[in-house]
């Protein structure tokens, strides 16, 4: 038996425990294997985290966006609102056409 | 070994197995009876709903698309004292961005409560400065807030909507059910910020925005017609009144305005008004018609037989109904009249004549197939019925109704109501159901269109163009003054008493005028209503002049070709 086995296993020997090489043997493959499944475990909750936290993200950015969308979409109806444009038209010198006034056009069926 | 030390042994023994028993017990106590008060307690802790932002309200756009009722936001300054870090710094950068002072802020910071609001509604761009500036314990919430891009325009068709996007009035009313947002609550770990912690991949269910509706109005008429009632109210001095416009093809109402109004986006400043202006007059608000409804009684002889356009009868200037003596508005007798003249001449005796020979059944039999007595359907809130009291009504209904109903008195109608009775002529006798959304648009893009709904075959197309033919000849002959050049319009006036306690309001009238063109193929149908025009009574002074003005605008607007163009088009062809 080698020194390393004889210091590991003195102890058990004076209570009279006696303990194969190969029960250490699994005994080690039994750590590393717990081990190994709780790194991946790990690395599946961070990656989930990490994931679940982008989502969060995007999904910020998504109402951040529907926001400014939104309202700017406002500002846009506010600028071409009908008060506005009767407005700019008015100071341009346009004004309401008499029916007398306007060309009516008809479409014959060679135009369609 | 000696006997002493064994038996201490055995104690501490016994001892420490019994100490190790209580541990135990009191760990099957914990992890196995009480578990779920502990993983409650915990859940408790740990787990709150998560408000994700709320979506916006569904938008409202007229016919082309354009903005009528829309979104912006404002923001919310709020903090949690317990977590504000250096208040008196904070406070001071607080202040100069907010206009607040920053011991005021400090004072709110420094506070014990748990949540405190700084300042609300903020700027965009105020609250982005805020967030900026990413101060522990300071949050920046995001709010929505209803826009009415055009003002005063479609006050009354619009409606409103609280700060806490309730919808009242109008379509926002009436559809604030399909415009609210579907909001989403979701639980999951917080931290002691009440930050949600991302330990699992949250559910990517993102809350909707309303559904968007899409409106027959056409922003453009809106305007038009606002302009027209805000220059006849002041011109005939009246105290208010109401113009719909609607294609009495499909009958979707393209404007709709009724005066007083209010501006939607600040409803609250008109709270102190009395009375309130939010109610829509065209749907809430009831009127005797008058003249107007002779439309209607003629219509309904026309269609059982009784009567043609060239039957003839002998007005004496009264007529004896039900033991009530009924005149013409002029109190004069007109002699021998055909029934085309009953209209021209706006003659009582002459519909309480033809009420007389149809009898109760027939005449309200057409009254409320005419829609009178009922809601319209329309998809505003609000809508009233009117009031047309029937024979089988003992407490309300003499004989003598019969005599003053047929000339539009003693019953009461909506504005809408009247429109919809007489574009049911200028539909070839089809009543359909007044509308005012033409599309719905879902939050997944997916269009429902309305699909016109026929409330009645009410007339015969050759009595409903009869009548109109007649009603042109309302307007050559008996009121020039709604004529359009270059159209064939079919009109009538109505000038009707306004009922007060105990009789009529001998000081004011309600003067009307409900007119369609170009017949014979109609495409526009106009009512004007003004309430106690004060520089003349009468319709045919007031309303009709109104009428003429507006059509004259419509026509060129919607590119309606004059009657004159479309003869010698065909000539030409």
């Amino acid at each position: 038996m080698s020194d390393f086995m004889q210091w590991v296993t003195h102890g058990i020997k004076r209570g009279r425990f006696e303990v194969s090489p190969r029960t250490i043997l699994y005994l080690a493959a039994s750590v590393i294997a717990l081990t190994l499944v709780a790194t991946l475990y790990l690395m599946l909750v961070s990656q989930t985290a990490a994931r679940g936290r982008h989502i969060e993200q995007l999904r910020e950015e998504l109402f951040r966006l529907q926001r400014e969308n939104e309202q700017l979409e406002v500002e846009v109806a506010r600028e071409s609102s009908t008060p506005r444009l009767l407005e700019r038209a008015l100071d341009l010198g346009l004004d309401f056409a008499p029916a007398e006034q306007v060309e009516f056009l008809f479409p014959t069926a060679g135009d369609q | 070994m000696a006997e002493g030390p064994r038996h201490r042994l055995r104690l501490v023994s016994t001892l420490l197995i019994g100490l190790v028993l209580v541990i135990v017990a009191q760990l099957v106590q914990v992890q196995i009876v009480d578990h779920p008060f502990y993983e409650e307690w915990a859940k408790d802790q740990r787990v709150r709903p998560i408000m994700m932002a709320e979506p916006p309200r569904g938008t409202i756009r007229d016919r082309d698309g354009y903005l009528l009722a829309g979104n912006a936001v404002v923001y919310s300054i709020e903090a949690t004292p317990a977590h504000v870090v250096g208040a008196e710094a904070a406070a001071t950068a607080l202040g100069s961005l907010l206009h607040m002072p920053a011991a005021h802020i400090q004072k709110l910071l420094e506070g014990e409560d748990l949540w405190v609001q700084i300042a609300s509604p903020m700027s965009k761009e105020v609250g982005e400065q805020v967030a900026a500036l990413e101060l522990p314990g300071i949050t920046v919430r995001s709010l929505w807030v209803r826009e009415y891009p055009e003002g005063v325009l479609a006050a009354h068709v619009l409606g409103f909507c609280t700060v806490e996007c309730m919808g009242f009035y109008g379509v926002e009313g009436f559809h604030d059910a399909l415009l609210q947002p579907e909001r989403v609550e979701w639980e999951g770990p917080v931290d002691t910020a009440s930050e949600q912690i991302p330990w699992v991949v949250v559910p990517v269910v993102l809350p909707r925005p309303g559904t968007g509706l899409v409106l027959t109005l056409d922003r453009t008429v809106q305007a038009l017609v606002e302009d027209e009632l805000a220059r006849s109210v002041q011109e005939y001095q009246a105290e208010g009144g109401t113009i719909i416009v609607m294609d009495p093809r499909t009958f979707e109402i393209l404007a709709l305005a009724s005066l007083p109004s209010y501006e939607p986006g600040r409803y609250t400043d008109f709270f102190a008004h009395d009375p309130l202006p939010f109610e829509d007059p065209a749907v809430s608000h009831q009127y005797e018609p008058g003249s107007v409804f002779k439309v209607l009684t003629v219509a309904a002889a026309l269609n059982v037989g009784l009567v043609t356009p060239e039957t003839t009868y002998y007005d004496q200037g009264w007529i004896e109904v039900g033991g009530q003596v009924v005149e013409n508005a002029s109190r004069q007798a007109y002699g021998e009249q055909t029934v085309a003249d009953i209209l021209i001449e706006s003659l009582n005796v002459g519909v309480a004549w033809l009420s007389m020979q149809m009898g109760p059944d027939t005449f309200y039999r057409y009254a409320r197939a005419f829609g009178i007595g009922q809601p319209t359907g329309v998809d505003l809130a609000g809508e009233i019925s009117g009031q047309l009291w029937l024979p089988g009504d003992c407490e309300h209904w003499y004989d003598s109704n019969l005599g003053t109903n047929s000339f539009g008195q003693g019953l009461a109608v909506t504005p809408l109501q009247m429109i919809a009775a007489v574009a049911t002529v200028a539909n070839d006798g089809a009543r359909l159901r007044p509308h005012v959304v033409a599309q719905r648009i879902a939050p997944d893009g997916t269009v429902s269109t309305f699909q016109s709904v026929v409330e009645a075959q009410v007339l015969s197309p050759q009595t409903a163009s009869q009548l109109a033919e007649m009603m042109v000849r309302v307007v050559e002959e008996g009121v020039p003054q709604a004529k359009v050049e270059g159209y064939r319009i079919a009109g009538k006036t109505g000038t009707a008493q306004i009922p007060i306690p105990g009789g009529y309001d001998k000081e004011g009238t309600i003067a009307s005028f409900v007119g369609f063109g170009p017949v014979p193929d109609p495409q526009l149908i106009i009512l004007v209503k003004l309430d106690r025009p004060k520089t003349s009574q009468w319709g045919s002074d007031t309303a009709a002049r109104a009428f003429q003005r507006l059509a004259a605008r419509l026509f060129v607007v919607l590119g309606i070709p004059p009657n004159s163009m479309e003869v010698a088009e065909a000539v030409g062809r």
